[in-house]
């Protein structure tokens, strides 16, 4: 097994070699301990079987990005046979700097100058044969981005295996350092084979924390004081800092090597990337322009991506009709736990697949925006905005997923924080984004504000979407000045790379391999708290004496099903309760159907397929003779006897259960908020998926009476709530994020469990302190409930206001006495 | 002069670094080294931060991070 490591700049197009070389097998995983994706694959090649690791992009072999370490650690620990280095071939001035660190590390290299026809597009002719001899290792020209290269890259990976014991590792005259360096090298007394000691000297020269913590763990008699000696020795020799000293030396190298290879046939000619700037980020064009793609990008993957679920929807739904067809049915009133438990799972999962249309678009369209180049222009352009609440200008496009205006997903836009370079602004975000205005929350504020808010519907709506916000901002803000504050923020240095046209392949592996990770870590965990959401709305059940009463009612029902029929020609048929039973089952599952067949033809087939199953029973049903009749209304009485018993059996079942105990528990507390243990189950069950909150709210209020009563409707005469309950329950909705994906996708992209866990409990403890101070300065100063609601938006977006002026904390002076 | 102080359009070449060991390396692997040119491209539209062309490739930096290099006007 030949193992290869994949290193380059970002934006070399590694990754694109990485997708050509490995197709689409690629083996997604986390390296050790931390976020940063390792993608691997495994190939065969002329006899040879590869691993290729692809290593994060790094401008440099430093250690003060996370990125940086791992690429590092990854040489150090794991001893590549191989190392590929692949190089922006329209930047090499540039590129190589990353190459000859590379170099220097022992391991044999071949450099991969990539994006070929891009540098051919610039004008520039690049003898790379000249380049081979003059750095001694293979060097391979391709243009990934048309899918040209693949069989050069293996060729030469396998060819540099098998010579690789006559490579001799590269070295820099680095001149006046050479002594420092011999005498550091001298100083490591254990064998770093397959790297060389020359160059964990040169790293310890640079004060490199992680090559001197590996050069102690290996010979603790290594003293690190002699690094400090040589620095301070060639500081004082040569005036010369020697990070600096080495720098200087690498890119001079790079530069004889563009000198020497490359002509330049176009230059001074202003580039089509430079002509795209001059209007995308025109003074006074740049920010419609930043408009009209995000509008752009909202309508194809939310609006766009709601029309694709109105095709994938019937899938889904299929498939919980085919769950329900293999359960057993409901023998009247009582319905078999198991097929309560299967309809509830598959309702749970549903709700979360559903999504997958939206988020397989919003997926593609961020990598598309990834690859072209035109994300870090928008971090470019708003950066200045971002910064003041202690984010990122590559915050914009999370928070405009997780929901600007008429709602997103945190899902995605926590996803897509990965790539902040800023750690400090990347967990702030990652924070901030759950309070933006979720797409799942909507039909909530639609069913109170359709209650209590009829005609101001929408200015609260309004409201209600762009108050989140000014309410991410807020806490993105107070986050990083309190728990946050000591996090390690980045210099802000960020590349504005040439502008591309993405690959499909590449677009559609990406969306794809996001997706898949959704549906891997997010569904399978929604599953498991499903399950246990399940057994406690359902234990202990309803009470014997309850019971015994819905019993009653169910044979009460039955006897008058039974004398309005007993005389019409059909009776051997429905003599018995099982026979009644079944054909209610029979009666309520063909109206179901019938309601969701909207063409004639779907209705015809619907006909002959419940013809098919029991002829009389379809006879009954169509009510055609006067006995036909007769039954049929007898039946329709009884199905809404028995609607009405299992409405009663739910509700007593939810009072009952475990949940309806925990949200009577919390009662001593929300009162103050004015929410009574209805609500707070309904809160409690939102947390599996949003949707169950509206549904668990419009169960419980549904009327008992009159079907045919709104959701709405039945809310408002029967709740006994005032709209101010009602703007305090959508304050409280607003503020509390607590969705079980959003805080699966916030463990795996911060990774630890504890952010998790803040991430549940903060918007908790503030969402119902806020409630209740609101709800008791509503009550007591007689506001009307829009009033409420007007309040709480001032204050906020002042509050957000106010705190943007505010300076950060972060430490810029120096100078002094050493304390240390 | 920091290179805070460039307009639009104009270059100048690096002369020293300042700062912390950190932003140092950092400005050292982004191109940043003494004695290169350097091309203001462009000021964000919101003033900050601003577009440099070193080396062949563009990049954004902010001012706080800018008053760190100290630059000649060629």
């Amino acid at each position: 097994m030949i193992k290869v490591a994949l290193a380059g700049q970002p934006n070399s197009g590694k990754s694109t070699i990485f997708n050509l070389l490995s197709g689409v097998y690629q083996h997604i995983a986390n390296y050790p301990g931390v976020t940063v994706d390792k993608k691997s694959a495994f190939l065969e090649h002329k006899e040879h079987s590869l691993e290729i690791v692809d290593l994060p992009g790094t401008y440099s072999f430093s250690s003060y990005s996370l990125e940086e370490r791992v690429a590092k650690e990854f040489i150090i620990d794991e001893k590549p046979d191989i190392v590929v280095n692949i190089v922006d071939a329209s930047n090499i001035k540039r590129s190589m700097y990353l190459t000859f660190s590379l170099l220097e590390a022992g391991i044999p290299v071949v450099v991969v100058l990539n994006m070929m026809d891009i540098a051919a597009d610039y004008g520039l002719e690049i003898d790379s044969k000249k380049i081979s001899d003059m750095l001694g290792v293979k060097v391979v020209t391709t243009s990934g981005s048309k899918g040209e290269g693949k069989e050069k890259i293996l060729d030469a990976i396998v060819e540099t295996y098998n010579k690789s014991s006559q490579y001799r590792a590269f070295e820099i005259n680095y001149e006046e350092l050479e002594p420092s360096i011999q005498i550091v090298e001298e100083k490591i007394s254990y064998d770093t084979a397959p790297l060389t000691k020359r160059w964990y000297a040169i790293k310890a020269l640079e004060q490199d924390s992680q090559v001197i913590e590996k050069i102690k763990s290996e010979d603790s008699s290594f003293d690190e004081v002699i690094i400090k000696d040589q620095e301070e020795f060639f500081h004082s020799t040569y005036d010369k800092d020697i990070n600096q000293f080495l720098a200087t030396f690498r890119y001079d190298s790079a530069d004889i090597i563009f000198h020497k290879c490359v002509v330049e046939h176009k230059k001074g000619e202003i580039s089509t990337s430079q002509k795209i700037d001059k209007i995308v980020l025109n003074k006074f064009l740049a920010f419609p322009i930043l408009a009209l793609i995000m509008f752009a990008f909202y309508q194809l993957a939310i609006v766009g991506g709601y029309k694709i679920t109105d095709y994938t929807w019937p899938i889904l739904a299929a498939f919980k009709n085919m769950v329900i067809s293999v359960m057993p049915e409901a023998d009247m009133a009582t319905i078999p736990m198991i097929s309560d438990f299967a309809i509830w799972m598959v309702n749970s999962v549903n709700a979360l697949l559903n999504y997958i249309p939206i988020f397989f678009i919003l997926f593609a369209l961020i990598a598309i925006m990834e690859d072209s180049g035109y994300m870090p222009r928008i971090a470019f352009l708003l950066d200045r905005v971002f910064r003041k609440f202690g984010l990122h200008g590559q915050s914009t496009l999370p928070l405009i997923l997780g929901g600007a205006f008429t709602g997103g997903c945190a899902v995605p836009g926590i996803m897509a924080t990965k790539g902040i370079a800023d750690e400090r602004a990347r967990m702030a975000t990652i924070l901030a984004v759950p309070y933006m205005n979720c797409l799942a929350k909507v039909p909530f504020y639609t069913l109170l504000l359709g209650a209590f808010f009829v005609s101001e519907m929408g200015i609260m709506m309004f409201m209600v979407s762009t108050v989140t916000l000014f309410i991410a901002l807020i806490v993105a803000k107070v986050l990083t000045s309190t728990v946050l504050v000591n996090r390690q923020t980045t210099p802000f240095m960020m590349e504005l790379p040439t502008y591309h046209i993405p690959t499909l392949k590449g677009v559609l592996i990406t969306a794809w391999q996001r997706v898949w990770i959704y549906i891997k870590k997010v569904v399978t965990i929604v599953m498991a708290v499903a399950v246990v959401l399940f057994v406690m709305l359902e234990f202990p059940g309803v009470d014997s004496k309850v019971q015994e009463q819905i019993a009653q009612e169910e044979q009460k029902a039955l006897v008058s099903f039974d004398k309005s029929v007993s005389k019409t020609s059909f009776y051997s048929d429905i003599d018995s309760r099982d026979k009644v039973s079944s054909l209610l089952n029979f009666y309520d599952l063909y109206r179901a159907k019938r309601m969701n067949s909207s063409t004639s033809e779907a209705v015809a087939k619907l006909d002959s397929e419940f013809e098919a199953k029991n002829s009389i029973f379809f006879e009954i049903i169509r009510g055609d003779s006067k006995d036909a009749k007769a039954i049929n209304k007898a039946l329709r009485n009884l199905s809404k006897d028995r609607n009405r018993l299992l409405r009663q059996i739910k509700e007593e079942k939810i009072s009952n259960s475990l949940l309806g105990s925990v949200g009577k528990a919390v009662e001593s507390v929300t009162q103050y908020a004015g929410f009574d243990w209805k609500i707070n189950i309904a809160f409690l069950s939102s947390f599996a998926a949003r949707e169950s909150a509206v549904a668990t709210l419009g169960s419980i209020y549904e009327n008992n009476k009159a079907d045919n009563l709104r959701a709405e409707e039945a809310m408002a005469q029967n709740s006994g709530y005032t709209p101010i309950h009602a703007v305090i329950m959508i304050i409280f909705m607003i503020l509390t994020p607590p969705c079980i994906a959003s805080m699966i996708v916030i463990k795996l992209q911060t990774g630890k469990y504890r952010w998790m866990v803040f991430a549940i409990m903060f918007p908790i403890t503030v969402g119902l302190g806020l409630s209740i101070l609101l709800f008791n300065l509503a009550n007591s100063y007689a506001w009307s409930g829009l009033e409420t609601m007007i309040y709480f938006y001032i204050s906020m977006a002042l509050t957000a206001i106010t705190l943007g002026f505010l300076p950060n904390k972060s430490i810029n002076w120096k100078g002094g006495f050493a304390t240390k | 002069m920091s290179l805070n102080e460039v307009k639009e359009g104009k270059s100048c070449i690096i002369k020293k670094l300042g700062g912390d060991r950190k932003i140092i390396q950092k400005f050292l692997d982004m191109g940043f080294v003494p004695n290169s040119h350097l091309k203001l491209v462009r000021n964000a539209p919101l003033q900050d931060p601003i577009e440099v062309n070193i080396k062949g490739y563009n990049i954004a930096i902010r001012r706080s991070e800018a008053a760190h290099i100290e630059v000649e006007k060629l």
